[in-house]
């Protein structure tokens, strides 16, 4: 019984990246190896970033919020930009299209991601016997993290290998991939600190999820927007 | 051709998938850390003549219900949380007696009776509200006691998390499904490994020496007053056991007479020519197996010597009457004696003490009360207690209903100068004078603060025998306690011999978990699927097209065959 809520969340948790992959021309450009490797350059940039966090936080003894530390955790989560600027430009890829490749390296970035995160606390604990509704919550989140993820590689893709794009447009598109990658760390330093949290704003994990699942929808259309306008030119 | 490589990658996370299912299916590791943890105390088990009684069992897995389920449901394997409050005495008798089956019970017993309760301890024990629990549950430990149960039992103490549970299960029972598998609800889990027979329970006993003063050689002629209490108890729940009054208070007294006299003894001019002999025996419960042994192992001169021996048994919540228990006829020199003293002085404190006599049925192998062991030996003995009548077997042994909470040490204290103040007039023969050696303000005087955290320290500490080890820290706080102020002090040990047999596991952690129902998820099965299909749909369409979606559905047949 409890395995099966066990399935029920890695369902969720997993589902739409598989869904992702099988829906979308993905699965028919065979880029399975383009995913495969964002997904190590992830596994590469979070082991810098817990180094990073390692050496240059303190352990808080109390659960106090303290700002400069807060800031400097926003800064380190930055070097995830600078691993998915890595794995769009630095990376040889199969000759496949720039429209597929950010998907794919969005995807496997993503998918690494909820591994890394979430695959050892659903394991741990949606297998007790006690019910909550934490896995579920968490499993959406996944969602959220993966809409995010493959806004994030759009917006890079933009930035980074598209040439010809309007002028007009750069400062947008600058603005909401900052928007897009503090995001996460906004988020997770939610879920983090959730004990002063809810103290604090007394926010509850399902208003940090259902707030991760909003935000990260808007981001996606705008990025959507974004590459659509890109496109227009050119085509 | 576009399909093909589709197809194949398909099958290849099917395996994937397959391989990760074995992979989570082997390495099941139970981890049980549930959101509440309460405390349990497992009714006893034991054997009396190979006859099994109490609970027979320790391990517990089930869904809970309360006593609102509803009726012709099966309980076998259900958990009922039942309140002390709430108890109803027939619906117990008739589980019992009939022996219906149960997945396991739960007594949820009020603050009052924990050994934890710190407050309003020692108010006056006639409590008119607590009055009815405690004959509750002083009627339901009897007849878990004498009963056969092949479920867990166990009792718990009322707190906030255990009460919103308790709640949240009535809820539950009301609304009329009572919880199982299929409509969710709580889970209890006690894991605890299988119950094992104490081998050889050991008893000890303690013995304190205080001589009295040689006036010539003839030290050997000095005669002897034994003052004896049982300091074991039995109940329903061993470790909850802690017999504040039976027998804690006749402890507390005893340790305080050896105090009072060892004063007396220390200075020669007022050593009495009584040799005082201080006996805390074990196997009380047990018809006195430990005294029994004692005695036995006494030198046969000593036994000789001894002129007669008080035996103090629940004496802490009394009013004004007291009773002597012998089972010499009243006419007896020596009994005269001893009721004559404790009288007169009972008489000057204001309060009465009577005469029971009661005669030993040698052939009967119940012992009811301490001083008959005596008695079988030919020693002078007699037994002060406030019950007027004898208890039956593993009766008022300082089981569940016997807390501090209705204990008062002011009563203690009036029972410790009795005792006192009449042996020191047998002892330097006062008889007759109205002398108060152990008056209040003077040096002599009964102190209350000592009385008052022995009895508290006793109140904290489960003692029944088979369950204390040999070298027990509360075994040897008394024996250090008697060291204090008795001459010469001695363990004597032996095995707990006769009918009885115990098993181990008296606590437990009782786990409790909140659990979904399998419908909820199904239910949230279905939710996800339609989710993965919207999603799925959606990106095709947004991706590749209506029209790609539709030819995805338009050759079933030919698709089903190729999986397949």
């Amino acid at each position: 019984m409890t395995v099966f809520h066990f399935f029920n969340c890695a369902i969720l948790t997993f589902g739409p990246h598989a869904v992702y992959y099988s829906a979308t021309p993905l699965s028919e450009y065979d880029t399975l190896g383009t995913s495969i490797k964002a997904a190590v350059v992830y596994l590469a940039t979070a082991l810098v970033k817990l180094i990073c966090l390692a050496t240059f936080l303190k352990v808080s003894e109390s659960d106090s919020f303290d700002p400069y530390q807060e800031f400097l955790k926003a800064l380190i989560g930055f070097i995830d930009v600078a691993g998915l600027y890595f794995a769009l430009t630095q990376l040889t890829h199969r000759n496949i299209s720039q429209n597929h490749k950010f998907q794919a390296v969005g995807l496997g970035w993503a998918f690494a991601d909820s591994v890394l995160h979430r695959l050892a606390p659903l394991w741990v604990g949606a297998r007790g016997l006690e019910f909550t509704w934490d896995y579920i919550l968490q499993g959406l989140e996944a969602n959220a993290n993966l809409v995010l993820s493959i806004s994030l590689a759009a917006l890079g893709s933009l930035m980074w290998l598209r040439k010809n794009k309007p002028k007009t447009l750069i400062p947008i598109i600058y603005l909401s991939a900052g928007i897009v990658a503090t995001m996460p760390s906004i988020t997770r330093s939610f879920s983090d600190s959730l004990r002063y949290l809810r103290r604090g704003l007394g926010w509850h994990f399902p208003k940090v999820v259902g707030f991760e699942l909003f935000t990260s929808l808007v981001m996606a259309f705008i990025s959507w927007q974004l590459f659509a306008a890109c496109q227009r030119p050119s085509v | 051709m576009v399909m093909a490589p589709r197809k194949h990658r398909e099958r290849e996370m099917l395996f994937d998938s397959v391989i990760a299912l074995v992979f989570i299916l082997v390495a099941c590791v139970d981890l049980c850390d549930g959101a509440t943890v309460v405390d349990v105390y497992r009714l006893i088990q034991y054997d009396m003549s190979g006859v099994p009684f109490g609970s027979r069992l320790a391990s517990l897995n089930h869904h809970a219900a309360s006593l609102h389920f509803s009726p012709h449901t099966d309980l076998s394997r259900t958990v009922l949380l039942i309140p002390l409050r709430e108890l109803n005495m027939s619906f117990v008798k008739e589980y019992i007696a009939e022996s219906k089956p149960l997945g396991g019970l739960i007594f949820l017993l009020p603050r009052l009776f924990s050994f934890e309760n710190k407050d309003g301890k020692g108010s006056n024990n006639r409590d008119v509200s607590t009055e009815p629990l405690r004959n509750v549950l002083a009627e339901l430990e009897q007849i878990l006691i004498h009963a056969n149960l092949p479920y867990p039992v166990y009792f718990a103490f009322e707190d906030d998390n255990i009460d919103a549970v308790l709640a949240d299960i009535k809820k539950n029972d009301v609304t009329g499904q009572p919880a199982t598998a299929t409509t969710g609800g709580y889970k209890f889990v006690v894991s605890a490994a299988e119950p094992r027979k104490v081998v050889s329970p050991p008893i000890t006993n303690i013995q304190g020496w205080l001589a009295g003063l040689k006036t010539d050689d003839d030290a050997h002629q000095l005669p002897t007053i034994a003052i004896v209490a049982s300091y074991d108890t039995f109940g329903a729940a061993p470790a909850l056991s802690v017999g504040s009054d039976s027998n804690g208070s006749g402890i507390v007294a005893l340790l305080e007479v050896a105090r009072l006299f060892s004063l007396l003894y220390s200075n020669p001019k007022t050593r009495g020519q009584y040799n005082l002999l201080f006996g805390l025996t074990s196997g009380g419960p047990y018809n006195y197996n430990g005294t029994r042994k004692w005695l036995r192992s006494f030198d046969q001169r000593l036994r000789e010597s001894i002129d007669y021996a008080i035996c103090l048994d629940s004496i802490g919540s009394w009013e004004n009457e007291l009773w002597i228990h012998v089972s010499k006829p009243p006419e007896n020199a020596f009994i005269k004696k001893i009721v004559e003293d404790f009288s007169s002085v009972a008489e000057e404190l204001g309060f009465k003490v009577n005469l029971k006599h009661k005669k030993i049925n040698i052939s009967n192998p119940r012992v009811a009360w301490e001083h008959e062991q005596f008695s079988r030996l030919r020693v002078t003995a007699a037994t002060l207690s406030e019950l007027s009548t004898a208890p039956e077997l593993l009766e008022k042994a300082g089981g569940l209903v016997d807390s501090r909470h209705f204990v008062n040490e002011a009563t203690i204290v009036r029972s410790v100068k009795l005792i006192a103040e009449s042996l020191a007039r047998h002892i330097y023969g006062h008889q007759g004078k109205n002398i108060q050696i152990f008056a209040e303000n003077t040096n002599l005087a009964v102190n209350p603060s000592y009385v008052r955290s022995w009895l508290d320290v006793l109140s904290q500490t489960p003692r029944v025998a088979p369950f204390l080890s040999k070298d027990d820290p509360f075994v040897m706080a008394l024996k250090k306690e008697l060291e204090d102020h008795t001459d010469e002090v001695n363990l004597h040990r032996d095995v707990l011999e006769g009918v009885f047999t115990f098993y181990d596991s008296t606590r437990a952690k009782l786990n409790i978990y909140q659990v979904a129902s399998v419908t909820f998820d199904l239910l949230l099965l279905l939710v996800l699927g339609s989710y993965l299909i919207v999603l799925f749909s959606f990106l095709v369409i947004t991706t590749r097209g209506l029209d790609d979606l539709i030819s995805l559905f338009r050759r079933p047949p030919s698709r089903k065959v190729k999986t397949a």
